[in-house]
């Protein structure tokens, strides 16, 4: 991968804002869902799946595939969003989204297509299974990379702790970690909760080449996927320092892991994000 | 002083006599791992109680010790399953199953990957206590879909039980023991059929139906039965899941009277499954589990604790007797 001066930026921060807008259109009919996170990571997923991952949307299966583990399922919108605009399926499907009956689930779930990399509703177990498979890669030769993007409040789980010690202890440079750092889990802010710093300190001792950037940069995000790309001998992670409710004026900044998203809210949202799209 | 060293360091609390002990199912797995390359094997710091070191030795590229981290263990196996290799998983019964449910739901039986979850010390069998007995795993494996529960009743049948296991193309539990003694003649493995039992003893007047080391123990109650006039047949029941119901409705049918026998507690394991497809079938007749009655035990040797608990072949021969007496 080059680095991002070779990037169409432009053309990427327009993905970003059609996925914003499809997490704006899924999540309104229901007058409450995971908006905020969606927008805030609509970036992260921009650069990961329309920039930095070998992946063939007419190929799901294709075994040299980069794999992206969603860890945090629950985050869907925007996941699903993006899966849609990068030609998984029908964009059309977008509208079925927490409907009875529909694949489309709330927490992602593998029912839906082998771009659902594992199922990890549960949360803390997909790192292991990123671990599992960047092993069997390295033991058959394969040039897959694995990356997982995690939340933050996720890692308090244990056996975060007991993939990354292995991952470090092993040097698995096939893998990369995105952590999702929006600073809210369930309950509210995530220091109010139990704080996880210093986790760039942590992360470092575990052994992980360790990157802190900002999540709502897509150029920050790619140079930080090459220079993970670049890094021998270790796994890598990325702290994404990511804005709840990022691109949308009224809801940046709200800290709420379940907004309610009234119908008037979403409509000015829809509004200026199709203004952004339309300049 | 370098023997008596090496001696501290074979130490494992199964093998007490520091003599090396039969592999059968290690030898097995190398076995089968020589001709399918598919095949890894993961241990979680536990390699030689899990007869596991002479894969490690020899097959060095195909082993990993993830550390004592057995939930991490199932989902980086969920992993190299999803990478196309069989991983075979390797604790003591206790923690490879209680200890990481919701990552075996999750990360092998509802993918239905070819995870190969295989523990040892199971039940009440051990000296090391209530920590390491798994009295609640049968039950709890039983009820994940998907998944196939395979205890065979002796390292004579642990090669066998390998290939059923990799012959069940999606997750099986392996629940076995090691021989706690060293055997003068060599094993002779015996073969296994899938999803079906094996009678090791025929008799007309109760059927004791039974898994793992308490195949054994039916064997000896029949034995004494015997003197005593009451003819018992005793089923090996390997495959606890999928069950052989039609081996349980013919001896139902034979003998009227059915006694299981299982080194597990009584709730859900052996005994339930035998007694759901007697009511799913709309019989009723004498029935009588032999296990542990719902209550925790204690760390011993085998033979105390199996007298101690109730799972030994004079309680196996009382529970029979109880049911002759409510046949008549």
């Amino acid at each position: 991968m080059s680095a991002s001066a070779n990037h169409n930026l432009r053309e990427y921060e327009q993905i970003a804002t059609r996925l914003r807008l499809h997490v704006v259109n899924m999540v309104a009919p229901s007058g409450q869902g995971y908006v905020q996170q969606g927008l805030g990571a609509a970036d992260i997923f921009t650069a990961l799946y329309f920039g930095e991952a070998n992946m063939d949307p007419a190929n799901p299966t294709w075994e040299d595939r980069d794999r992206i583990f969603l860890t945090t399922a629950h985050n869907t919108a925007i996941f699903y969003a993006t899966l849609g605009e990068r030609g998984f399926f029908d964009t059309n499907l977008l509208t079925t989204y927490v409907q009875d009956g529909s694949a489309l689930e709330i927490n992602s779930c593998e029912r839906m297509g082998p771009f659902v990399e594992a199922t990890c509703g549960s949360l803390g177990q997909g790192l292991s299974v990123a671990v599992g498979c960047a092993m069997a890669a390295k033991r058959q030769g394969r040039s897959s990379r694995y990356y997982v993007i995690l939340g933050d409040g996720e890692m308090q789980e244990g056996q975060i702790w007991e993939a990354a010690m292995l991952a470090g202890a092993r040097g698995l440079d096939n893998l990369c970690l995105i952590v999702d750092y929006n600073f809210v889990q369930s309950e509210g802010p995530m220091d109010l909760v139990m704080s996880i710093e210093p986790l760039n300190d942590k992360m470092q001792s575990f052994g992980f080449d360790v990157q802190d950037v900002d999540g709502n940069d897509i150029g920050a995000l790619l140079d930080a996927f090459s220079v993970a790309r670049e890094t021998k001998g270790k796994p890598s992670f990325i702290k994404a320092n990511t804005l709840m409710g990022k691109g949308v004026s009224s809801l940046e900044g709200l800290m709420f892991h379940q907004l309610r998203f009234p119908k008037e809210v979403a409509d000015s949202a829809r509004a200026e994000l199709e203004a952004k799209l339309a300049s | 002083m370098s023997e008596t060293l090496s001696k501290l360091e074979a130490a494992d609390f199964i093998n007490r006599t520091f003599k090396p002990l039969p592999r059968s199912y290690g030898d097995a797995l190398i076995d089968a791992a020589l001709k399918n390359a598919r095949i890894v094997c993961l241990s979680a710091d536990l390699t030689p109680p899990t007869e596991t070191d002479r894969f490690r030795d020899e097959l060095p590229d195909r082993f990993h010790n993830v550390g004592i981290a057995e939930a991490n263990m199932i989902g980086i196996a969920g992993g190299m399953a999803r990478s196309g290799e069989i991983p075979f998983v390797h604790s003591f019964c206790a923690f490879v199953t209680k200890r990481c449910l919701d990552q075996i739901t999750m990360q092998a039986a509802y993918p239905n990957l070819p995870v190969k979850i295989v523990g040892f010390l199971p039940g009440v069998a051990t000296i090391l206590g209530v920590s390491h007995q798994a009295i609640e795993d049968v039950a709890l494996m039983r009820s994940v879909p998907n998944m196939m529960v395979l205890e065979p009743s002796g390292p004579q049948y642990h090669a066998a039980a390998v290939q059923l296991a990799l012959e069940h193309d999606g997750p099986v539990y392996l629940r076995m023991k090691r021989p706690e003694k060293i055997t003068e003649d060599p094993i002779t493995q015996l073969p296994l059929a899938y999803g079906k039992g094996v009678v090791q003893r025929a008799g007309n007047d109760v059927t004791i139906i039974a898994a793992g080391l308490e195949v054994v123990e039916a064997l000896g109650a029949a034995e004494l039965l015997s003197h005593e006039g009451i003819d018992a047949a005793v089923v090996d029941m390997h495959t606890i899941k999928p069950i052989d119901r039609d081996l349980i409705l013919e001896r139902a049918s034979a003998t009227g009277a059915i006694v299981t026998a299982e080194n597990h507690n009584v709730i859900g394991g052996l005994g339930s499954a035998v007694a759901e497809v007697l009511a799913d079938a709309g019989i009723g007749l004498p029935f009588k589990r032999v296990g542990v009655q719902d209550h925790f035990c204690e760390g011993g040797s085998t033979d105390y604790l199996l007298k101690k608990f109730g799972l030994d072949s004079s309680a196996i021969a009382i529970a029979c007797r109880e049911l002759m007496k409510r046949k008549t």
